[in-house]
């Protein structure tokens, strides 16, 4: 291996985006050219969250586009009234040396604007996140505290995925994995014969809006064939940011009414690569017939190759088949359907469980 | 069409070099053009009379349509500064490359006989090599004088030149009057593998013809300076040496000019 990491994964604009949405901005300022960040842009927009672009062109790369930022946040304080905005460098505005902070300060707005200094080629991509919390901190928007911590997990998320991650290999391709027939058919049947399975979801964020349905469909298959069911998961509902907090407690409210006891909680939605290491720990001591996996299961150290895993990332199921696992299921539309989620959805793997299950009952 | 680069350090002649060159190239009856690429945009002052050119980027920044007016100067000299951000803003470099792009898709007619670049300061960016990438430039000489800090520049252009495998034609010792001026840059020239291809002494007549608004070529000329910068234009036309130089190590040139400078 070459050490250079071929397929395309996000970069640090893109995750110093997502932690202002964390934070509950209200506008996103990015200031670059239109269409760096658009894909994204519009996840976010689903997330309640405005952006917006000071649409850099040919002659601000030779000029200077520090009027232009002024204007945007004009303009942004004049239509939208946010309270909080976060302006995002890009590799435009980086590379040539704009001033994110005179331009804030000449703009003299009402809200309160986090600026985040960060580019395309600014190191991996939590060097965005980490930028956009210490910044944050500096100026009071979160807690200290909250920044030390968020620091030390995504560095360890960094470090995780250089280890065992999506850029632990230099080339990885889309793949889809198995079909949901397969994995749910192995699920049924291990029920049916009146077998253990332990689930555990080791989410990442709002992502468990999504792999928290594995954990519903199971326990509601349990119902109606037999067979026994255990459930771990990081949903510490008082860990993190309000935002995340809040995602915990969405779930947590759907997984009681579906009548999933969780006996085990690893940590909290941002915490998943300790909470993966602690879900190592109660897994080797709860006895099971098959385990699945949800969520960013590559933190979860040491599982057999005959669990069945589940990711919502068509390249890391890839990476999981390259490292021996099997029944790799991949559920790639949750990215884009969580967005504005409050409870729970519902996904593929999830559906074929219960067809199954009601068509034996 | 022949297209030539000056590069050397900042404050060492440059403009006065390249603007003399092209004068007198145009007193030859050739059709030139003088690109200035310093975002300062004065170099091309004394070839249009004292007049300072708008430039070519502020004119497209404020319409893109816009048809850039080139300036014409002493016996026909097209003059271009191309311009750039004020300092401390925006990229020089970025500014450089745009323009250079729309002078030669839009503006250099094939019937230019010489285009001459003027290039600031050193080779600092992606930007500073534009004037000598493929299709552009494919002659560049070095202005400097004696002094060590300007032979050092020298060097760090040469390590610029052999990096992109780009020829040399010469240095050109624009003279400060130090000790041993025209061995110590004639040694160092041939150490790069290249040679001195010019010495122009240093005489109050250029700093009288620049308070005037005019190159020698026009003010002076009949003075002995102006023969010697028509002497430089007529030697770089003729040349036909051009070799990637190969640059010295920094302490290997500072013990070279110890020895060649001492009394």
């Amino acid at each position: 291996m070459s050490g250079d990491v071929l397929h395309p994964r996000p970069n640090p604009i893109v995750a110093a985006m997502y932690t202002l949405r964390d934070m509950d901005v209200d506008v996103i300022v990015v200031h670059g050219p239109a269409g760096c960040g658009f894909m994204v842009s519009r996840r976010l927009e689903d997330a309640g969250v405005k952006v917006v672009t000071t649409g850099m062109r040919e002659n601000d790369l030779i000029f200077g586009a520090e009027d232009k930022l002024v204007r945007t946040l004009g303009r942004v304080q004049e239509e939208m009234h946010p309270s909080l905005i976060g302006v995002v460098g890009t590799c435009a505005s980086m590379i040539i040396g704009e001033n994110l902070d005179r331009a804030i300060q000449k703009a003299g707005i009402k809200a309160k604007v986090i600026p985040v200094d960060v580019h395309g080629c600014s190191g991996p991509n939590t060097t965005g996140a980490v930028r956009a919390l210490e910044v944050a901190s500096q100026m009071g928007v979160i807690p200290q505290e909250e920044f030390f911590r968020q620091r030390e997990m995504l560095n360890q998320a960094t470090l995780l995925e250089t280890n065992r991650g999506l850029t632990s290999k230099d080339l990885l391709s889309p793949n889809y994995g198995v079909t949901k027939y397969t994995a749910a058919k192995r699920i049924f049947d291990t029920l049916k014969d009146g077998g253990r399975v332990l689930v555990v979801l080791n989410g990442k964020k709002e992502l468990a809006y999504g792999h928290a349905d594995i954990l519903r469909a199971v326990r509601e298959c349990s119902s109606r064939i037999g067979g026994k069911t255990h459930f771990i998961a990081n949903l510490d509902r008082n860990v993190g940011l309000p935002r995340i907090r809040r995602y915990a407690s969405d779930i947590t409210r759907d997984l009681v009414e579906a009548d999933v006891r969780i006996e085990h909680i690893t940590g909290g939605l941002d915490e998943y690569p300790m909470a993966g290491i602690k879900a190592a720990e109660h897994i080797s001591r709860i006895d099971h017939d098959l385990l699945i996996a949800c969520g960013i299961v590559h933190a979860i150290p040491k599982l057999d190759h005959d669990a069945i895993l589940v990711s919502d990332q068509p390249r890391e199921v890839d990476n999981y088949l390259k490292e021996g696992f099997r029944d790799v299921v991949s559920e790639p539309d949750i990215h884009a359907r969580v967005m504005s989620a409050r409870s729970i959805l519902r996904t593929e793997l999830g559906d074929t469980i219960r067809e199954m299950s009601k068509e034996a009952a | 069409m022949r297209q030539i680069a000056i590069y050397g350090k900042g404050g060492i002649g440059k403009s006065t070099v390249s603007a003399n060159m092209t004068a007198s190239m145009a007193e030859a009856g050739l059709r030139t053009w003088y690109v200035g690429c310093d975002p300062k945009a004065d170099g091309s002052m004394t070839l249009m009379g004292g007049e300072k050119l708008p430039t070519f980027l502020d004119q497209m920044r404020d319409d893109e349509s816009n048809r850039y007016k080139v300036g014409t100067g002493y016996r026909g000299v097209h003059c271009l500064e191309v311009g750039g951000p004020l300092a401390g803003v925006g990229c020089a470099g970025r500014g450089i490359i745009v323009a250079l792009q729309s002078l030669h898709r839009d503006y250099l007619k094939d019937d230019a006989d010489v285009v001459l670049y003027d290039v600031p300061g050193d080779i600092v960016c992606g930007g500073f090599a534009t004037p000598i990438r493929q299709g552009f430039a494919k002659e560049v000489y070095i202005v400097t004088s004696g002094e060590y800090l300007s032979l050092y520049a020298a060097n760090n252009i040469c390590r610029g030149l052999k990096n992109l495998g780009i020829g040399l034609g010469g240095l050109i010792c624009n003279s400060r009057d130090v000790a041993n001026e025209e061995t110590a840059v004639r040694t160092v020239a041939e150490r790069f593998g290249s040679r001195m291809i010019g010495f122009i002494p240093r005489h109050q007549v250029v700093r009288d013809c620049e308070n005037a608004g005019r190159t020698v070529i026009e003010h002076a000329p009949a003075s002995e300076q102006a023969g010697a910068y028509r002497k430089l234009a007529r030697d770089v036309l003729s040349n036909d040496m051009f070799n990637v130089p190969s640059p010295l190590d920094p302490v290997e040139l500072r013990n070279l000019l110890k020895e060649l400078t001492a009394e």
